[in-house]
């Protein structure tokens, strides 16, 4: 596991640490598995964007999906977010079918994507509210949960002002604070930092190594190597909507004879290419 | 379905809307303002023209003023026109010289003097109203003419000028109260009602779908643990409250509107005027039963529309995008709202109250008119609740379709 940097979340291990706020997260306990991904496979029209995809995601850790702009992560996470049906194949998270349970799998889960899109119109704490009413949480329940995340993420300002009106990294800090509102066990991060100056991005990396514990994981997906270098415990490398690679950073770099993840990544895909015959 | 969940998603369309002021202002003041604005200005305008034309002395183009009679020139002064001599009368009629132009013959005297008869022309613009309304001054004098000449005639010859009249024609106006207060303008209501329901509803059906997709908070919001079905419900709710409250400001304007033209405008007004006023409408009074049977129908017409918009408004991806598929719809009211002012001459059957939206809009100007049975009401709410649901159902489904909702 890489070492933890000290930064903006320092104190998000002990604040995420305590027993959870859902219902849900109260029927993990047994449950080592937090994502089970098996056989997945997704198909527009006749692209397949998902072939065949399985892996696992264990409580505590972060995990990477990687892959290059169109490789099918973005499918695969709105799968496991009941966003999407899959065409074969199951997944679970926290033991609930994505399909058979979506209600429950959605109380279990929070979203960061890259749009980073607010309510212009409402301010940082009625976005909180409106979001804590959908997950079921009382407005006092939901108000003790902007003050800790206003401790914990500083959102100031954003809480009284119309998020219309934000910048870059006031919006970083709601959109988190939406996501985490409810206490999820998993969460998602979908190209996160895209679009962020180096400030914001800082936070948000910092926040994912802070938030897995014994009840949560973090799937983060990305194109960025770096990113995945410095923040996930075990990743899998997706091409083409197949898995080509899974293990920890350490075992996949090593398939780069010294030369780090991107090396890897790069004879993965020739390796892929040249055994299904396609030109690199 | 949770109610707490579908009152919670329909709480912030609604907040998100009334911050809007753009919204604002054309969801509630511009109703307010401009149907009373409509309803006053256009009657008393065409009112107090028509009284200005009646009163004022108009020249009319004379070719062969010569010719004209003595008797025939007081039946001119008499209908306040003026007599301005021209060579060629269509050409001052297209140049705009005079509004209408008349041709005395020579000899047009001593012709109806030695017992026949004579033509004279009267050369105007047809559908141009300044210059058909002093044709009828023009016609009225002819006309003034004519009976004194006959009356002479009769006269001469021994007989009194009843002769000629032995059948006398009463005509009398069977219309209601109602009918005769709405004029003829009374298919304005149902258009400014469904017109308003419309554009109330269409800001918030197109933020709540489109918008969504656009600031990529759709995938947000159907990552929580809500149903589909509540999510539609609350867009639903609110896009609905926008466009009942447009409708409903319509009303009132409908309601002050005729207050303020009955009370106070239409009592100060010269006969002509008056008339010409409640002719187009300018009179009308809505009385408690017929406010209440409209705001039903705004409501259910409302509901139609919300449903509508939500489901066409969803499949955009932007909201530039969602403006361009629902500006079209404004056809689906105006079209049958404008032809209801033919509605007598076309005959409908009553299997119109069977098409949803014509049959509320026809049940809306028959209402306004007095006219509104309680079948047809019955026939027509009960057509549109079904239409409505049907509607929703269609909403739902584009909801729930990832190739609309992921649609790119």
């Amino acid at each position: 596991m890489p070492a933890r940097r000290p930064g903006q979340f320092r104190n998000a291990r002990a604040a995420f640490g305590r027993p959870g706020l859902t219902e849900a997260s109260a029927n993990i306990a047994g449950v080592n598995e937090l994502v089970s991904v098996r056989g997945i496979s997704k198909a527009f029209g006749t692209v397949k964007a998902v072939d065949d995809l399985t892996f696992d995601v264990a409580a505590s850790e972060v995990f990477g999906v990687l892959g290059p702009n169109g490789a099918g992560k973005t499918t695969t996470l709105r799968i496991i977010a009941t966003l999407l049906a899959p065409d074969a194949g199951t997944a679970t998270v926290a033991g609930h079918d994505v399909v058979k349970d979506a209600e429950r799998v959605r109380a279990t889960i929070g979203v960061v994507n890259g749009g980073m899109g607010l309510y212009d119109r409402l301010t940082g704490r009625e976005i909180l509210h409106y979001f804590g009413g959908l997950y079921g949480m009382r407005s006092a329940a939901i108000e003790a949960r902007i003050a800790e995340l206003d401790q914990l993420l500083q959102l100031g300002d954003t809480l009284s002002r119309r998020a219309g009106g934000f910048s870059t990294g006031m919006k970083q800090k709601v959109v988190i604070a939406r996501a985490v509102l409810h206490d999820p066990q998993v969460i998602f991060f979908d190209e996160a930092t895209s679009g962020l100056d180096v400030v914001a991005r800082r936070a948000v990396i910092d926040f994912v190594k802070a938030y897995p514990s014994a009840g949560r994981a973090v799937v983060y997906s990305t194109h960025v190597m770096s990113e995945v270098e410095e923040l996930c415990d075990r990743a899998c490398i997706i091409y083409r909507g197949r898995k080509i690679a899974e293990g920890t950073i350490a075992e996949l770099a090593a398939q780069g004879d010294g030369k780090g993840l991107e090396e890897a990544f790069f004879r993965l895909v020739n390796r892929y290419d040249t055994s299904r015959g396609v030109a690199a | 379905m949770r109610p707490r969940i579908i009152l919670s998603l329909a709480r912030k369309e609604i907040i998100s809307t009334l911050r809007d002021t753009r919204a604002i202002v054309s969801n509630l003041v511009i109703p307010l303002v401009l149907v009373p604005v409509m309803m006053i200005g256009m009657p008393l305008l065409l009112g107090s023209l028509f009284e200005r034309e009646q009163v004022t002395v108009t020249n009319v183009g004379v070719v062969g003023e010569a010719n004209v009679p003595q008797e025939l020139r007081a039946a001119f002064t008499a209908a306040n026109l003026a007599l301005e001599p021209v060579t060629d009368a269509d050409q001052a009629v297209r140049d705009g010289t005079v509004d209408v132009a008349v041709v005395i013959p020579g000899g047009f005297e001593a012709m109806l003097a030695g017992g026949g008869s004579a033509t004279v022309e009267v050369h105007s613009k047809v559908g141009n109203m300044k210059s058909e309304l002093n044709t009828s001054k023009v016609q009225q004098a002819f006309s003034d003419y004519q009976s004194r000449v006959v009356a002479g005639r009769l006269s001469a010859a021994g007989l009194d000028a009843s002769v000629l009249r032995p059948v006398t024609v009463r005509t009398v106006d069977a219309s209601s109260q109602a009918e005769r207060s709405s004029g003829q303008l009374s298919w304005l209501i149902p258009f400014f009602i469904a017109i308003w329901t419309l554009t109330g509803g269409q800001m918030t059906a197109i933020d709540a779908t489109a918008g969504e997709k656009e600031r990529g908070t759709l995938e947000v919001l159907l990552v929580a643990p809500v149903r589909r079905a509540e999510v539609v419900a609350g867009k639903f709710i609110a896009t609905m409250t926008f466009g009942l409250s447009a409708a409903l400001m319509a009303i009132l304007g409908i309601v002050i509107g005729g207050a303020v033209m009955g009370s106070l405008i239409v009592p100060r007004l010269g006969e002509g005027a008056s008339g010409m006023v409640n002719i187009m409408g300018g009179s009308i009074a809505l009385t408690p039963t017929i406010v209440l049977a409209l705001i039903v129908s705004a409501l259910l017409l409302s509901a139609f529309v919300s449903a509508l918009l939500l489901g066409i408004a969803m499949f955009a991806r932007s909201f530039k995008e969602a403006q361009s598929y629902v500006a079209p719809l404004s056809f689906l009211f105006i079209l049958p709202a404008v032809a209801l002012q033919f509605k007598d001459l076309i005959g409908l059957s009553d299997s119109v109250f069977y098409v949803p939206v014509l049959n509320v809009l026809i049940l809306m100007d028959n209402v306004v008119r007095g006219v509104g049975t309680g079948r047809e009401a019955l026939i027509t709410w009960g057509v549109m609740l079904v239409a409505v649901l049907l509607l929703l159902r269609f909403a739902l489904r584009n909801f729930k379709r990832e190739s609309v909702i992921f649609r790119s």
